[in-house]
């Protein structure tokens, strides 16, 4: 067990956003977190992420460190895409000539051409801008890393490249992950389990294990799941539901 | 190093579109000397002949760092005050608010008044131009300061804490580069404002300088030599502004040239 958060609950402004809220990761697993908008998925994932503590419940962490990929890339606009890359490793202390070594070596595992790392973000397209993104948090050598809706803005090619990426890089370095996502097809693809979030209230609504692991599966198996899940398991019933709405 | 070279010869060629500027101001300075005459209006070429003969003068560079050294010593006060309380204050919306009207009370006194004030705190001297500059400025980068930090892109600090950086860090990496791109503007007007208000300063309390030298021409009904202390004054102020403060700020915000298709940039 990596990550556990033991009856987690918070509220903004007396507003409840998550409530009574248990989950555990376990090493090498990726767990995907689905709902509807708004439904405080991003809460818990800045909560596990150890942003903000939780009004009530508490946060049980196993290891060293973790990192975070968000939806925007959150680049440093003032530094070019290699001081990027090295970013989480400067504050643990790293000098800047390993930096610049480890981000070579990610620039190639994350498909970047060596020239655009002296690149700065303005100069780059949105995806290599998240490719960035994602490179700066494998640097640190994560034991967990958690992914805010991290694909969300690309387009579908690049979306299903990154994902493949991530599938790839946690198999090979073995962090396990947190994958916060409103496409269920994407959360098939690349998770162990989906857990389901209630529309409102903040709790969750329940837990799908996905047949065979995260890079096995091929197209028409995830895109024949994720199909049966929406229109025949009514656990997935509320998730779009209000997408549909919205 | 070579790379920093460029840049610095790049921003120096860009200095003739700043000339052409300076010369159509000094062609309608012209038209207007033609237009009322000499007494009016000194020639631009008998201002400088001016400049030049005041120049030859054993007391001119005494002068000249009289009036520079008091409007940078109150420059540097004001800039460095006003940033370090501006970027306290950014972190907080109540002493942000808090602050807020003072800075307009002071901003609203004239300058002229605090003259008159740090006359009779000071006497009159050096102390007097100092202090009027430092009151007169440091509003301004307060401002700018408290723009800033306020400003500040939170996602970018989410993600920083998200990676374990402490607040020093924090500060430094994600708040620092995005304030100065509020504090030059700031510095820039905290500039002139000092030079401003430190010729009228030393004008009004006798304390020597290009101020003193101005009262002198005044009461000489000297045109063409008044004119020249006043192209010297901006002269200077055109100096540090394009001389220092510009070439810093284009070295620290490289970032923001590297968006912008070549033939655009300065």
């Amino acid at each position: 067990m990596k990550l556990a958060l033991e009856r987690v609950g918070h509220a903004f402004l007396g507003r409840t956003v998550l409530d009574d809220v248990s989950l555990a990761l376990d090493a090498h697993e990726t767990v995907a977190i689905v709902g509807p908008s708004g439904c405080g998925k991003t809460t818990l994932l800045a909560i596990a992420a150890g942003l903000f503590d939780p009004l009530s419940g508490r946060v049980r962490r196993a290891y060293a460190r973790h990192a975070a990929v968000f939806q925007e890339p959150r680049l440093l606009p003032w530094r070019t895409a290699r001081e990027n890359i090295g970013y989480g490793l400067e504050v643990r202390g790293v000098r800047r000539r390993e930096r610049h070594a480890i981000a070579g070596r990610l620039a190639e595992a994350v498909a970047l051409a060596p020239e655009d790392l002296d690149k700065f973000p303005v100069e780059l397209s949105g995806g290599m801008r998240q490719r960035v993104a994602f490179a700066r948090a494998l640097a640190i050598d994560p034991e967990v890393v958690f992914f805010d809706e991290p694909f969300t803005a690309l387009d579908v090619g690049l979306r299903r490249a990154l994902q493949d990426l991530v599938i790839g890089s946690a198999r090979e370095r073995g962090y396990a992950a947190l994958f916060v996502t409103h496409d269920l097809l994407e959360a098939v693809r690349v998770a162990h389990r989906v857990i389901v979030m209630a529309h409102r209230g903040g709790r969750l609504a329940g837990m799908r294990a996905v047949a065979e692991v995260p890079g096995a599966r091929d197209e028409r198996t995830i895109w024949q799941t994720a199909e049966a899940w929406r229109t025949g398991d009514p656990l997935f019933a509320h998730v779009f539901d209000v997408e549909g709405r919205a | 190093m070579v790379r920093a070279l460029g840049r610095l010869g790049r921003y120096a060629w860009s200095g003739w579109a700043g000339l052409t500027g300076l010369c159509c101001l000094a062609a309608a300075w012209q038209a207007g000397h033609e237009a009322y005459g000499s007494f009016i209006l000194p020639a631009p070429l008998d201002t400088a002949r001016a400049l030049a003969a005041l120049a030859a003068s054993p007391d001119f560079l005494r002068t000249a760092a009289e009036t520079t050294g008091r409007a940078l010593a109150g420059f540097a006060l004001a800039a460095l005050g006003g940033s370090l309380i501006g970027v306290l204050a950014g972190y907080s919306y109540a002493a942000i608010r808090a602050v807020k009207p003072i800075l307009t009370v002071i901003l609203g006194v004239p300058p002229i008044a605090w003259i008159v004030l740090a006359l009779i705190w000071f006497g009159s001297g050096g102390g007097t131009a100092i202090a009027t500059v430092l009151i007169a400025a440091l509003p301004i980068a307060f401002a700018g300061a408290v723009e800033g930090v306020a400003t500040r892109d939170r996602s970018l600090e989410a993600m920083a804490r998200a990676f374990g950086a402490g607040p020093l860090r924090r500060f430094r990496s994600v708040v620092l580069p995005h304030l100065v791109s509020h504090l030059f503007p700031a510095w820039t007007t905290t500039l002139g404002t000092a030079f401003k208000v430190a010729v009228m300063a030393e004008l009004l309390s006798n304390a020597g300088g290009i101020g003193g030298a101005l009262a002198v021409a005044r009461a000489n009904l000297d045109v063409a030599d008044a004119m020249a202390w006043v192209v010297l004054v901006v002269g200077l102020l055109l100096a540090f502004e394009y001389g220092v403060l510009h070439p810093v700020r284009e070295e620290l915000e490289r970032w923001r040239a590297a968006g912008v298709p070549w033939g655009v940039k300065r």
